[in-house]
């Protein structure tokens, strides 16, 4: 029974691979390959495409028309990561340090929103958000916000919903490595005579920084490509993210060659800008842990 | 009230929920627009070429049929767009009575959600010389220009369809993208107007409104997402024809609309989901459509569609048989049926648009149970003369138009 699966051993690694390989070959390589090529196209729906490596001025021009989105997902996705980092990385750490027994329920109580449907839940935002809604209904009532404010449809509300919807992705790789850091670690910093904040700055919060670079990742990413909320909770010419101008330029447009150059653009954007951070960051960071 | 429930879904759906879902399939999706140009169809049925009214190129273009009702209809339609009855699954009581009448089984899915993206399933095999799948489908006028336009559609036997000859309301005939009114046959019409809260912003009457500066809807005004309905508008608004638009026009159009969005009256550009927040309350005014401010009534009884005193426009999702339909008499048989005033009026009482059938009125009127009877004195869903003579068709664009006006329309969307 040894000998022949002795002989093939090396091909082990390559059939634990197909299946992972066949999949992205067909939903990611297959599409990505035709929309670089569609990117290079000219023409128009009826008219039929033509191809040309010419037409690389789809991308100068997608990028001088909006430049203006582009910049404004970039903004709304730091902002949004930021703000899910302040929110996630206490809560993280109470859970992990302080959690005690209800540990496991906490970390419940923190996907638990996640087990309803996306457009669900930002759809129930509108209903929270609304102008006279649950909100801002009493505090307009008590005259607290003039009777003209409003939060939906300006950016605060789509970076505020960005950052709830990836909440659980920022919180669950912090708490991860900050539940592994070894706990004498901590009180070898207090037997040096570190002053409790020191121990934090110098021991847990370094350990922790796998967990912060995969979940800045997890929540950055998908919210530079974030169409759902700008989309519902933005709704206004002056909230558009580069996703609605992709979507529209695909399906409302048919201006193919445009949106697979958009397309494109991004996908460069976030490499550079995960590169840069992963330097910063060091890039030992991004394979040990989490 | 289940029917009103269901009504809700819809303005969900129909356009705004798919279109984002829609995205994942644009992969595959691309990869079938690869094909080359030359695989495009010759247009055989367009305007230009003046399709003969005698049955003859018909008969020519799908494979030989026998004029007996086939086993199956295919049927794609938009959601909850026709009569259901209690049942689960809920039965529609018209497919019901058409299958018993031809033996045939109306295999009906809703699987229009959106033009857009409803054009995109059709368009690889269309441009291939493929059949769709499908025998009939229901697309909103523009896009039934440009599938039209394209030359994907079948000849309607007009010999098979006497009803629909009879019956069809005579504004919809003759239109320059269907001379001979046998191209397309109308499903439902509604209006687009004024729609507001009036305990909020007062009786209007006038689409001045949507660009004066008023405390009391400032910010909570919104435009809608079909270019024709705001452009349209828009142009009636600065005097002048939505029929007669130019170039010149829709730019100023688009200039005229972008002083509302930079003035901060616009909002937002919504699609059907805009109910739903004129219902909340975080918008009260805004370009709506007919059929929705009735149903959102049930919701809130001081909503108001007006038709402006500057015009309003009338749209229509029409039945097309795409070119190649295996079973194109059994789906003229289908146009037939529901141009019966009886089948129509059925329709017509459960989805409350504007039905194009003459007849369809007072088989509405002549209903045992009062509140169906009570439908018919509705001028939203039976527009009289007066008012069907201050509703405007938008101008069928070459498609140099609708790409142009298309694009600047996104650009003032913020796309």
């Amino acid at each position: 029974m040894g000998g022949p699966l002795r002989r093939f051993r090396f091909a082990v690694p390559y059939l634990l691979l197909a299946p992972g390989l066949l999949w992205l070959t067909v939903y990611y390589v297959y599409p990505a390959v035709q929309m670089f090529i569609a990117s290079f196209w000219s023409g128009s729906l009826s008219q039929g495409y033509t191809f040309s490596l010419s037409n690389w001025t789809n991308y100068t021009d997608a990028i001088a028309r909006y430049e203006e989105q582009f910049v404004r997902s970039i903004v709304f996705a730091g902002l949004a990561t930021l703000l899910t980092f302040l929110i996630s990385f206490p809560l993280a750490y109470t859970i992990a340090f302080r959690g005690g027994r209800y540990k496991n329920l906490l970390l419940f109580l923190v996907i638990a929103p996640f087990f309803t449907s996306f457009l669900l839940r930002v759809i129930s935002w509108r209903t929270i958000l609304g102008d006279d809604g649950l909100f801002l209904g009493p505090l307009k009532g008590a005259g607290v916000v003039p009777e003209d404010f409003r939060l939906l449809a300006t950016p605060l509300a789509v970076i505020t919903g960005i950052a709830y919807n990836f909440l659980p992705f920022m919180t669950l790789p912090i708490y991860v490595s900050l539940e592994k850091i070894d706990r004498r670690l901590l009180e070898a910093g207090q037997d040096l005579y570190a002053a409790p904040f020191m121990t934090f700055r110098k021991v847990t919060f370094p350990l922790a920084l796998p967990g912060i670079f995969a979940g800045t990742l997890l929540t950055f990413i998908p919210a530079m490509g974030d169409y759902v909320n700008a989309e519902l909770l933005g709704q206004t010419p002056s909230t558009r993210m580069i996703g609605n101008v992709i979507q529209s330029r695909f399906l409302v447009n048919n201006d193919y060659p445009t949106a697979a150059a958009l397309s494109f653009v991004l996908m460069a954007g976030i490499l550079v800008a995960v590169a840069v951070y992963a330097r910063l960051l060091g890039t030992e960071e991004l394979t040990s842990g989490v | 009230m289940s029917q009103r429930d269901s009504f809700l879904d819809r303005r969900i759906t129909r356009r705004t929920m798919l279109q984002g879902t829609a995205l994942a399939g644009v992969g595959a999706f691309l990869a079938a627009c690869g094909t080359p140009p030359a695989a495009t169809p010759a247009p055989t049925t367009g305007p230009t070429t003046g399709p003969s009214e005698t049955p003859a190129p018909s008969a020519s273009a799908a494979p030989t049929e026998k004029p007996t009702p086939s086993a199956v209809l295919n049927f794609a339609n938009w959601p909850l767009y026709i009569d259901q009855d209690e049942g689960t699954p809920p039965k529609s009581p018209t497919l019901e009575q058409f299958t018993a009448k031809y033996g045939t089984k109306v295999n009906y899915v809703e699987a229009v959600n959106d033009n857009d993206q409803f054009f995109g399933t059709i368009q690889p095999p269309l441009q291939a010389g493929q059949d769709t799948g499908w025998d009939l489908m229901v697309l909103t006028d523009w896009m039934a220009i440009r599938v039209i336009r394209l030359g994907w559609v079948e000849t309607i036997d007009t010999a098979n369809t006497p009803n629909f000859v009879a019956n069809l309301q005579d504004v919809y005939k003759n239109q320059p993208w269907d001379p001979q009114t046998n191209l397309r046959a109308p499903w439902q019409s509604g209006m687009t107007g004024l729609g507001f809260d009036e305990a909020v912003t007062g009786a209007l009457t006038t689409l001045k409104a949507l660009w004066t500066d008023d405390a009391r809807w400032k910010g909570r005004v919104w435009f809608l997402t079909e270019m024709r309905d705001t452009v349209g508008l828009a142009l009636l608004e600065m005097g002048k024809k939505p029929e007669e638009v130019t170039e010149a026009d829709a730019t100023a159009a688009f200039a005229e609309i972008k002083k509302a969005v930079d003035a901060g009256i616009v909002r937002s550009f919504l699609g059907n989901d805009y109910k739903e927040s004129l219902v909340k309350g975080d918008l009260v005014l805004g370009t709506a459509w007919s059929g929705d401010i009735i149903q959102a009534q049930l919701e809130k009884d001081t909503l108001r569609f007006a038709i402006p005193s500057e015009g309003g426009m009338i749209w229509t999702d029409n039945m097309l048989i795409p070119k190649g339909a295996q079973h194109k008499y059994t789906a003229e048989l289908m146009i037939d049926w529901v141009y019966d005033p009886k089948i129509a009026a059925q329709i017509a009482a459960y989805v409350q648009y504007v039905s194009p059938v003459k007849g369809a009125k007072e088989a509405i009127a002549a209903n045992s149970d009062p509140a169906v009877a009570d439908l018919a004195k509705n001028p939203l869903m039976f527009p009289d003369d007066a008012t069907l003579a201050e509703l405007h068709i938008f101008k069928a664009l070459t498609e140099a138009e609708e790409t142009s006006f298309n694009d600047q329309f996104s650009t003032v969307m913020g796309n």
